[in-house]
């Protein structure tokens, strides 16, 4: 039983009659790490937005459902209710995404206090502990600093401290390391990954690093252009990728000396599949939008082609 | 430290200038001085008087050596020191310029913060229109309009004649608001009259003033309010107007606070208009009658008064700025 | 681990697939579009329709009306009419062709003021901007000196200071507004002067001088530029409000600011139209100013 589904999410912005999230689904099973990969402009942010209910203005849900442990947050007109107790996130750019007027210590404690009905000095207890918790020396001396007094990866973990504080049953994390050094980048990944056998939260990893989903997750999730292509487990991944577009990027990947999916420039067929004005096996079959099936246990696939396997 | 004196530095150029334009541009400083209707004989008295044949550099040392003892010259149309008759009339323009800036500040931030909020609907579109109007308003245009309506058509408020009616009863000198020392004194009906002779000039100039706080406040809250840590704040959970003023206002208030320094500094300028129309006895005024009867050494005083003013002013935003903004106060050392 | 698949027999249709992402609106008729235009650009429309009016005013106007300096004391203080627009003044003067021809001075002392300000403004600007160091530190104390007065109070004690003429009011409010051109242009100097055709310009082997004016200066104008319409509003304000006072510009002159200085009295005793008139003007014509200044500095921001 899955700990979270969204499906037929649909996300449009306002003027252009070409959604940006076109029959968007994926599922999260409590304790799984699920990878959404992508490159840029994918749309894996604004799947993830549109989960949360974090949709920027002009930009809306015009259908979808999002299930957390079998209760559906999406109401009519896009409107997603969510708690921070349901799913959390955390971003890409750490030390921004911080108020720059707040001592860090006070940003956590509030996030506490709200979605814990505690007081403030309690709470401010509780977020010193937190921030020690997520691997941070002298959490009080830290507590009381400003974001930019301090690294990355401190804030980093600081809005990890936030966001966990609130004990989610789903956590999103959106690149959380790509502003950050090789070196932090590990310790983080470690630090989700322990936080995740603790507290037994699901985890939507983001990232365009092919070497990240690797290491971090159970699943994955290939999106390009606004639809989902392909959801397998990791292993399949490696072993029998079968969506072309998730071949087309393992092996411009494997060609590169790091395994980061470059910025080719998205652009989207706009009729039926969005692969397919690049795909080199596409047909007519193609200007059909291609649902999601599975093709085995775990194993879904948006296309319309006859793949030969390779063994 | 250092900002003192560079301020002081500041101080100095404009002194400099002051003195450059007012003893070196016109071609005869003491025939300027003595009007147009003197003799020579007067103008020599006036050239020995102010010690105008002078070489330039006496002139120079002598002038500079008086303003750093706050002397600033004497008048030459009363014969009174510049800097006692300044003193005089500054409580004047002070409560004048204070409350106007107080009430330009609280509708444009209330406007400007609720236009942000709520972008694009009637209440943005109306405050943006009364941003570009006010910023487009001739202060002395709009003064005489609101004295036609207010005070000749409704009487509601008197006409430009004083600070007080004719014949009310100086309250003494505490403060030199006319407003407090009212009520200091035991005499609140002063006090409310005061108020009443305040009421029109003080609305002419707000109105004007409100408008680019206005247009500073709504631009610097949009921005923080679409920036990535209110996104956060709303990711927790943050309620809405919590989000609004510690997440946004907070971060708006370094912009708004330049805006703020930035019209006091206006007032001191636009206030010889708005005293010249409201026959207000501030400093501004003082400057008006010293430019019709030529008197350059008031004018001169005036201009380095109000040039010092600014240049104090400017310190106290310097100083705000560290106060609000803790990337200014804590310099960026790093944490480990 | 992979292999590429055999490429499928069948071609796709090229019509299908539409290879682009933006969204192409229909191409709209040249009134339709003017109509789009003003209908999302309201301020800037009016804004150009009122310049027009006064630019037409100022121009062909004082051809048409009465003779602004004509005096009729039996004529005095009579009110909006038929016969006279905006009624008469104290000496019985039309306050309309007065008014008509007050146009013609203010707006074109305006422009020019915000010309030569904008022109030496922004050539010690660029001078300050490209070649940094000691000249621009000099530059930028010198011009923080001048930008701790109001610039009003600048303008009002230069015009004191020298005796009363046009120029003088033209040299006067100028410098009020100088630095501000010298702060625009510096900082668009600073990011040109980085950009790859003025290193080209420099390895072409041309003194720096030329460097800075030939090519960097063109291109750092346009801010200047920009700024230009509001800078005429601000001048014609500042002008007028020294005519106010009688500094400058001053009666029996036909001036906007003069005219409401002349009728400030008249107020108290119920004779608004000498006053309130010309000063909507200066209101209107500023206002028109603004609204196309601002707009376009918001485009180009």
């Amino acid at each position: 039983m899955s700990l979270f589904r969204a499906t037929g999410l649909n996300v449009e912005v306002t003027g252009s009659p070409y959604p940006i999230l076109r029959e968007v689904e994926f599922s999260v099973d409590p304790g799984e790490i699920l990878a959404l990969v992508g490159e840029s402009g994918s749309g894996k942010t604004m799947a993830a937005l549109a989960v949360m209910g974090l949709l920027p203005f002009g930009v809306d849900m015009t259908a979808g459902e999002v299930q957390l442990e079998g209760k559906n947050l999406a109401r009519p007109h896009g409107v997603v209710e969510r708690e921070a107790s349901q799913i959390s996130m955390i971003f890409q750019q750490p030390v921004g995404a911080l108020n720059p007027t707040m001592r860090v210590g006070s940003q956590v404690a509030r996030a506490i206090q709200i979605n814990q009905q505690v007081d403030r000095s309690s709470a401010l207890q509780t977020a010193i502990e937190m921030i020690g918790h997520v691997g941070i020396a002298g959490p009080e001396r830290v507590a009381r600093s400003y974001p930019h007094q301090l690294s990355g990866g401190m804030c980093q973990r600081i809005m990890i401290a936030m966001a966990i504080s609130c004990k989610p049953r789903l956590l999103i994390a959106d690149e959380p390391t790509t502003a950050l050094d090789v070196t932090v980048q590990a310790q983080i990944f470690e630090l989700i990954k322990a936080l995740v056998e603790e507290i037994g939260c699901g985890v939507i990893f983001i990232t365009h690093d092919l070497g990240a989903v690797v290491e971090m997750a159970d699943r994955v999730a290939v999106m390009y252009g606004g639809q989902v292509m392909e959801e397998l487990p990791v292993v399949e991944l490696l072993n029998h990728p079968t969506h072309p577009y998730t071949r087309y990027l393992l092996e411009s990947v494997v060609q590169e000396v790091d395994h980061r999916i470059r910025d080719v420039g998205v652009d989207f067929a706009l009729t039926g599949c969005r692969f397919g004005h690049r795909c080199l096996l596409a047909h007519d079959s193609c200007n059909e939008y291609p649902t999601l099936r599975e093709i085995s246990p775990g194993h879904r696939l948006s296309c319309f082609a006859e793949i030969t396997e390779a063994p | 430290m250092r900002r003192v004196a560079t301020s002081l530095l500041t101080i100095l150029g404009i002194v400099v200038v002051v003195f450059f334009i007012v003893r070196v541009l016109p071609g005869d400083a003491a025939a300027v001085r003595a009007g147009p209707y003197a003799n020579q004989e007067l103008i020599d008295q006036i050239a020995d008087k102010y010690g105008l044949n002078d070489p330039l550099h006496v002139q120079f040392v002598d002038y500079v050596s008086g303003v750093a003892q706050g002397d600033l010259g004497i008048s030459i149309r009363t014969n009174q020191s510049v800097t006692r008759e300044l003193l005089d009339r500054l409580p004047a323009s002070l409560e004048l310029a204070v409350y106007s800036v107080v009430l330009a500040t609280v509708v444009g931030v209330s406007l400007g913060v609720l236009s942000a909020h709520r972008q694009n609907t009637w209440v943005d579109r109306l405050s943006r229109i009364f941003a570009v109007v006010g910023s487009a308003m001739a202060l002395f245009w709009l003064g005489l309009l609101l004295t036609f309506f207010f005070a000749f058509k409704w009487g509601w408020f008197p006409g430009p004649v004083d600070r007080l009616a004719v014949g009310s009863e100086d309250p003494g000198t505490f403060t030199g608001f006319y407003t407090i020392d009212g009520i200091l004194s035991g005499r609140p009906d002063i006090t409310m009259e005061a108020f009443r002779y305040l009421a029109l000039p003080v609305i002419t100039l707000a109105f004007v003033l409100a408008a680019p706080i206005l247009k500073m406040v709504r631009s610097a809250m949009i921005e923080a309010l679409d920036s990535d840590f209110v996104r956060t704040a709303k990711a927790v959970g943050v309620p809405r107007t919590q989000i609004l003023f510690v997440d946004g206002f907070r971060n708006a208030l370094i912009p708004v606070t330049t805006t703020i320094g930035i019209v006091f500094g206006f007032m001191l300028g636009g206030n010889i208009l708005v005293e010249f129309l409201f026959s207000w006895p501030g400093i501004g005024r003082y400057a008006f009658d010293a430019i019709t009867t030529r008197d350059l050494e008031a004018l001169q005083g005036f201009v380095v008064f109000v040039g010092v003013m600014y240049v104090f002013l400017n310190m106290v935003i310097d100083i705000a700025y560290a106060i609000i903004d803790p990337r200014i106060r804590l310099g960026s050392g790093l944490t480990k | 681990m992979t292999q590429t698949p055999e490429p499928s027999p069948k071609k796709p249709a090229d019509s299908q697939f539409v290879i682009q992402r933006v969204y192409v609106p229909e191409e709209q008729s040249l009134p339709g579009r003017w109509l789009s235009f003003m209908r999302s650009n309201p301020l800037f429309t009016v804004g150009l329709i009122l310049l027009t009016m006064f630019v037409g005013l100022a121009a062909i106007g004082p051809f048409f009306v009465g003779d602004p300096l004509r005096t009729n004391i039996t004529e005095m203080f009579s009110p909006p009419s038929a016969e006279h627009w905006f009624g008469t003044d104290e000496y019985g003067r039309d306050v309309f062709s007065r008014a008509v021809n007050a146009a013609r001075l203010d707006l074109s002392i305006g422009l020019i003021i915000a010309l030569v300000a904008m022109v030496i403004g922004s050539t010690v600007g660029v001078v300050s901007g490209y070649f940094g160091g000691r000249v621009d530190e000099i530059i930028m104390r010198l011009t923080d000196i001048l930008l701790a007065f109001p610039g009003f109070v600048l303008a009002l004690i230069i015009v004191a200071a020298l005796d009363e003429s046009l120029l003088n009011v033209v040299i006067a409010v100028a410098a009020a507004y100088v630095p501000y051109f010298i702060r625009l242009t510096r900082a668009q100097a600073l990011i040109e002067r980085e950009q790859e055709y003025a290193d080209a310009a420099r390895l072409a082997g041309n003194t720096p001088l030329r460097v800075a004016f030939r090519h960097v200066m063109p291109n750092s104008l346009r801010p200047a530029l920009v700024s230009a319409t509001l800078v005429t509003g601000w001048a014609v304000l500042t002008v007028a409000g020294l005519a106010f006072l009688s500094v400058g510009i001053q009666p029996p002159q036909a001036e906007w600011g003069v005219m409401v200085g002349e009728g400030a009295g008249d107020i108290i005793t119920g004779e608004w139209w000498t006053s309130l008139f010309p000063g909507g003007m200066i209101v209107l014509a500023v206002m028109a100013f603004h609204f196309i200044g601002d707009d376009l500095t918001e485009a180009t921001a």
